[in-house]
């Protein structure tokens, strides 16, 4: 069974939450302020973290900065809605996904359920369904039995939401992958209106693995449909 | 208390004052040096003189050189002297005065009598060689003060020193009183353009007058309108805010009515959840309203490829529309970079057309252009245009107001919230540009929107 962490100052919702989410079949946690979130986030007993923006103390943004110095647990921001600022900068500082608050409690369970497939997938189905292989592109490298992203032969750490955008890229390095596919088989949820995700993980990755080696953009965008991975 | 009035009332009296002075000390001055001329030599003893020299060049030079002798002589000397021929004309065209023309006339009526020999008019016979006689005559009741102000010379100097002096006074008096009241009027202009920080007092350094009085006024007027725009802001800000939290407790309450719910339908709940994401919808446009209200400047401008957000503002607005039987395409388009908050640009174009999308008629699609601006340079229009019913043309300026309804049963069962446009306005306005609405031929609404670029490739 999974365990979930809900990081939310909103103690009543909490509850609710939590109760909805143990009907669904997760086991929750609850922390109400940034510190404590922190600290049961690097506990290492959840699978996950639900994590609220707006919090005291410690506000959700400074506990994800944290976490990702030590951790690479799947997050999912709670962000006040119209706020894109915070959503980008959520996905900028390592969040898997975000949601705007009020959300529907289906979509948050739907969410839920992608980011920990992906993040499980990295840690059993590699191994027992595909083979493990092994991507090499120019001077980028990827494990997918572990999981080690290598560039130029030094690891680079990845969330497993930019591991699997890239992993998907590269599979189909020299092709475009339109935004909706690669929603669906990196994300595993189907492109939604507005959604501007995609686009804040492909920013991240270039910006973790910098210029290719002839010094232009690895990954391409390709107006109007999607990305594309450029090798040499 | 009245320092502007007596400001003004001293300057103005000074300076009149001064003018009238310099006038009558130069004409007095005038006066007083043709007197101590005739103190000096008598006027028998410069008519003697004058006479002479006319004498000598009516022989030499003849006519013209008297005329120009004369011309001469007449801008120095206080009293007129007049060559004046038998048949009564001065040689100048000067009017000779009726006393004088009396005696001419008397002269030649008795031409050889003895008083004859005393007077002027014997003795100051001017003969030319051709034979004409002209006589010199002192003019004494000629030399007035008009005679005195009429000679540009002797009055100009001192006339036109008072004339720069108060011409100085006056304008820095102008200056002194108008620089303050234009600050002032720049002031209320950059107040009322939504500057509400703005204020005049320090800008007039020590002044203590009316308009030091009047900027007080101003900015306590400024100070009070801030304050109440502010909180009546912080208020619209935080009560929505407020009603975040009991909404998203709602929403994950109905998700638990929803799991214990026998059946899978449930009309009600349909009816809740949706009522509850309207709520949302509406909540999330008040709050970018007020951030877009609360005068902060984009921060984050980034060049932005134009056409792309466009396209995928369309993509994303077509796909809904098509659920309704509407569509959205791009008619013209061209590639456009523009110097812009991304996420501000996309949300003003998203409310345009979602809105226009509203509006059209089941059947019909919302046409998108994006083009270069021919009467500007480096400014592109989007115009987004629907086939619906159009607006009131008295309704079109306000259709960026918050909550602006044009027909309240058509706006209800389209179920417009009125805020879309608003907020399109100001991001809009943010990025400099501008936005209006006008009627098509065809009956529809078309927005255009006006953004200056950046570099146009």
């Amino acid at each position: 069974m999974d365990t979930i962490l809900l990081a939310d100052d909103d103690i009543e919702l909490c509850e609710m939450l939590k109760q909805y989410l143990e009907t669904e079949g997760f086991q929750v946690g609850m922390a109400h302020n940034g510190k404590d979130s922190l600290q049961q986030a690097l506990s290492g007993k959840f699978d996950l973290m639900v994590l609220d923006v707006m919090m005291p103390q410690l506000n959700g943004l400074d506990v994800l900065r944290k976490l990702r110095k030590n951790s690479l647990l799947p997050v999912l921001m709670l962000t006040a809605r119209s706020e894109d600022v915070d959503s980008i900068i959520g996905l900028e500082v390592g969040a898997d996904d975000y949601l705007p608050k009020p959300c529907n409690p289906r979509v948050l369970v739907a969410r839920i359920r992608a980011l920990l497939r992906r993040a499980q997938s990295h840690k059993q189905n590699e191994n027992a369904v595909d083979e493990p292989e092994t991507l090499t592109v120019d001077d980028l490298v990827i494990h997918t039995g572990s999981r080690d992203v290598f560039l130029d032969g030094s690891p680079v750490a990845m969330t497993s939401t930019e591991y699997s955008v890239l992993k998907v890229l590269l599979r189909a390095a020299g092709h475009v992958v339109s935004k909706s596919d690669l929603s669906e088989q990196a994300l595993g949820r189907a492109l939604s209106r507005y959604d501007r995700s995609i686009d804040m993980h492909v920013s991240n990755l270039r910006r973790k693995l910098g210029p290719d080696t002839k010094g232009e953009e690895r990954i391409k965008t390709v107006r109007g449909i999607g990305y594309q991975y450029t090798y040499h | 208390m009245h320092s502007l009035f007596w400001k003004i009332f001293i300057t103005f009296w000074l300076s009149l004052i001064l003018f009238a002075a310099a006038s009558i000390v130069a004409v007095s001055f005038y006066l007083e040096h043709t007197h101590a001329q005739q103190d000096r030599e008598t006027p028998r003893n410069a008519f003697r003189t004058h006479l002479e020299s006319a004498r000598t060049i009516a022989e030499l030079e003849g006519r013209e050189g008297l005329v120009k002798w004369l011309q001469k002589l007449d801008r120095s000397e206080a009293i007129p002297y007049l060559l004046i021929d038998k048949s009564g004309n001065e040689i100048l065209d000067r009017k000779i005065s009726s006393h004088q023309a009396m005696r001419l006339k008397r002269h030649l009526q008795q031409p050889d009598s003895s008083k004859r020999k005393q007077s002027w008019w014997h003795r100051g016979e001017v003969k030319l060689p051709d034979g004409t006689q002209y006589r010199l005559v002192p003019d004494f009741q000629g030399a007035t003060l008009g005679r005195a102000l009429s000679r540009p010379r002797v009055i100009a100097i001192p006339v036109l020193v008072a004339a720069v002096i108060s011409g100085l006074v006056c304008f820095l008096l102008v200056r002194y009183l108008t620089t303050p009241v234009l600050r002032l009027s720049e002031a209320v202009r950059q107040f009322s353009d939504g500057d509400l920080g703005m204020r005049v007092r320090p800008s007039m350094g020590r002044r203590k007058d009316e308009i030091a009085e009047l900027a007080n006024d101003f900015d306590r007027m400024a100070e009070r309108l801030q304050e109440l725009i502010r909180s009546h802001k912080q208020l619209l800000n935080d009560v929505s805010h407020e009603l975040r939290s009991p909404l998203a407790r709602l929403q994950v309450a109905l998700g638990l009515a929803r799991q214990s719910a026998s059946r899978e339908d449930n009309p009600e709940l349909d009816r809740i959840e949706r009522e509850a994401e309207r709520l949302n919808e509406m909540i999330g446009q008040l709050l970018s309203l007020a951030r877009l209200d609360s005068g902060a400047v984009p921060t984050n401008l980034v060049t932005v490829d134009l056409e792309t957000i466009l396209a995928e503002v369309v993509d994303n607005a077509d796909y809904e529309a098509s659920a309704l039987n509407r569509h959205v395409r791009v008619s013209k388009s061209s590639p456009v970079s523009v110097e812009a908050d991304e996420g501000l640009l996309r949300s003003a174009l998203e409310n345009v057309v979602r809105n226009a999308v509203h509006y059209t008629s089941e059947g019909t699609s919302v046409d998108i252009t994006l083009s270069s601006m021919e009467k500007r340079q480096n400014w592109i229009e989007i115009r987004v245009t629907d086939h619906g019913l159009g607006v009131p043309d008295e309704m079109l300026s306000g259709l960026f107001e918050p909550f602006m309804r044009v027909d309240d049963a058509r706006d209800r069962e389209s179920g417009g919230y009125g805020l879309g446009l608003a907020i399109a306005k100001r991001a809009i306005n943010k990025h400099g540009g501008e936005i209006f609405a006008t009627n098509t031929s065809h009956g529809g609404l078309m927005v255009s929107i006006l953004l200056p670029v950046t570099q146009a490739t």
